[in-house]
């Protein structure tokens, strides 16, 4: 049996920015916040998808955050995760044009406490024109970038895990793979004009 | 840039993210405003990969997660639709027998005090004065390891709230007793969202133990925490599980709770 392992907020935090277990991380803010964050989606007239997309959408969030040293320890995860989700429903909401009525009950039903993630939300869409981007460079150069840059992986450990000769192959492989990046990025101003603004 | 140039680029910057940089890149690119500008777009593309990988590690999660509380999610929504079957054939039971037993003279005279007694209830009801009618302290000496030594159960039969926080809090073996005691301390004590976390942690600690060590209580104290907390709508679900749960330690308090009442509070603070 996998052993499971519980965090205090602190803990999580700490283990997050350090990023040695990420993935244990993840699963315990599922076990532990998910819940509560769909039956509110839920409640407020999305279905288990949008639940869980908007779900997912608020850890994603959250870890960015935590890696970059913003989250503000006096907000906990569950009231964050939470405001991030609500507003990530609301601004769904507001797409699907249907808001009206419903834009009124979040409204009133939003603590005046609860942190300003106004910042992070905005930040969401961005970064997934910039994943939208990604996934369209097919399977190969996808996955040769995603154990270099997210598994930090050598060249050597890439070798097990794709069939390319020698790690020169790989080397040269991941040049063009990034390179094709780069290009799709130049091709979507849009992209690249916000996401300069966040790297300044 | 030659495809040459970008290729030294992108190995400064796979050196500068490893930190292994020997150079500046101000060495490779010098004042050269496109190399610059290439420079930030090799960044950019990281990043998006970076974020790509993320959201697929969430993405792995997520799936397991869905995987591990399918069972349970389908065996809350059975219960769920048998109680709104069963309310259904209530209320339709009801509306009959008012059809052929009460005269328009009585039917008139009670819904009159029906109205009065809705408005009544309409207007007084609200999550907070649930939690007034609803709370009441967890006694430890009734019901568990009366005589223990431990630290924190000393200070919760004391009724020494804050003590009971700090001892828990730096307990070195943090059992689902400590944190339950925390809970309640913490609920004595009005810190409603610490005494929540308390809660979720012991339910969490069980459901992946497999263990119920304070599980009921757990539960019981989590739903009248969210109605401390002014949150009917976390509280229901829990409640709506204990009452359909016969074996729960709290199911007998649950059932006499009036669901009616929380019902309209969730209303009025949906509203």
């Amino acid at each position: 049996m996998k052993a499971e392992v519980t965090y205090t907020d602190a803990e999580l935090i700490e283990a997050i920015s350090e990023g040695t277990d990420l993935n244990r991380a993840i699963q315990f803010i599922y076990r532990q916040h998910a819940e509560a964050t769909s039956s509110f989606i839920r409640h407020y007239g999305g279905n288990e998808q949008d639940a869980d997309d908007i779900f997912q959408d608020a850890v994603v969030a959250f870890i960015d955050v935590v890696k970059k040293g913003k989250f503000r320890m006096e907000s906990n995860v569950r009231t964050f995760l939470a405001s991030i989700a609500k507003n990530c429903w609301f601004n769904e909401l507001k797409k699907r044009e249907r808001a009206g009525h419903r834009n009124k009950q979040f409204e009133m039903s939003r603590p005046q406490d609860e942190p300003d993630v106004a910042e992070h939300i905005n930040e969401l869409e961005r970064k997934k024109q910039l994943r939208d981007l990604v996934d369209g460079l097919g399977e190969s150069c996808r996955k040769i970038l995603l154990l270099f840059y997210y598994e930090n992986m050598t060249m050597r450990e890439i070798l097990y895990h794709l069939p390319y000769e020698n790690e020169q192959v790989v080397r040269n492989k991941k040049y063009k793979c990034l390179q094709q990046l780069t290009a799709l990025i130049k091709d979507n101003p849009a992209v690249a004009r916000q996401m300069q603004e966040i790297i300044k | 840039m030659t495809p040459e140039q970008k290729n030294v680029l992108i190995d400064h910057l796979d050196e500068s993210l490893r930190g292994k940089a020997t150079a500046t890149l101000e060495d490779i690119i010098g004042n050269d405003p496109e190399g610059e500008k290439e420079w930030n777009y090799l960044r950019l593309a990281v990043d998006a990969v970076r974020e790509a990988g993320l959201y697929q590690e969430v993405s792995a999660a997520r799936t397991a997660w869905k995987a591990e509380s399918g069972i349970a999610a389908k065996s809350a929504t059975a219960k769920s639709a048998t109680e709104t079957t069963t309310a259904a054939a209530t209320n339709t039971t009801a509306k009959v027998r008012s059809l052929y037993r009460v005269s328009l003279r009585a039917a008139a005279v009670i819904l009159i005090i029906t109205a009065s007694t809705a408005v009544y209830r309409y207007l007084s009801v609200s999550s907070g004065s649930l939690y007034e009618r609803y709370y009441s302290g967890y006694n430890l000496s009734t019901t568990r390891g009366a005589g223990d030594t431990d630290p924190v159960m000393e200070a919760y039969h004391a009724k020494d709230w804050t003590a009971v926080r700090r001892l828990a809090a730096t307990a070195k073996n943090r059992t689902n007793q400590t944190d339950f005691l925390a809970g309640m301390a913490c609920l004595e004590q009005k810190q409603y969202d610490e005494a929540i976390s308390h809660f979720e942690q012991i339910i969490a600690v069980n459901t992946h133990a497999g263990t119920d060590l304070y599980q009921d209580e757990a539960e019981y104290y989590l739903a009248i925490s969210w109605l401390a907390h002014r949150n009917v709508n976390e509280a229901m679900p829990i409640l709506e599980k204990i009452r359909a749960d016969q074996h729960h330690k709290y199911h007998e308090k649950v059932e006499k709770m009036s669901f009616f009442d929380l019902r309209l509070a969730q209303y009025k603070e949906n509203k």
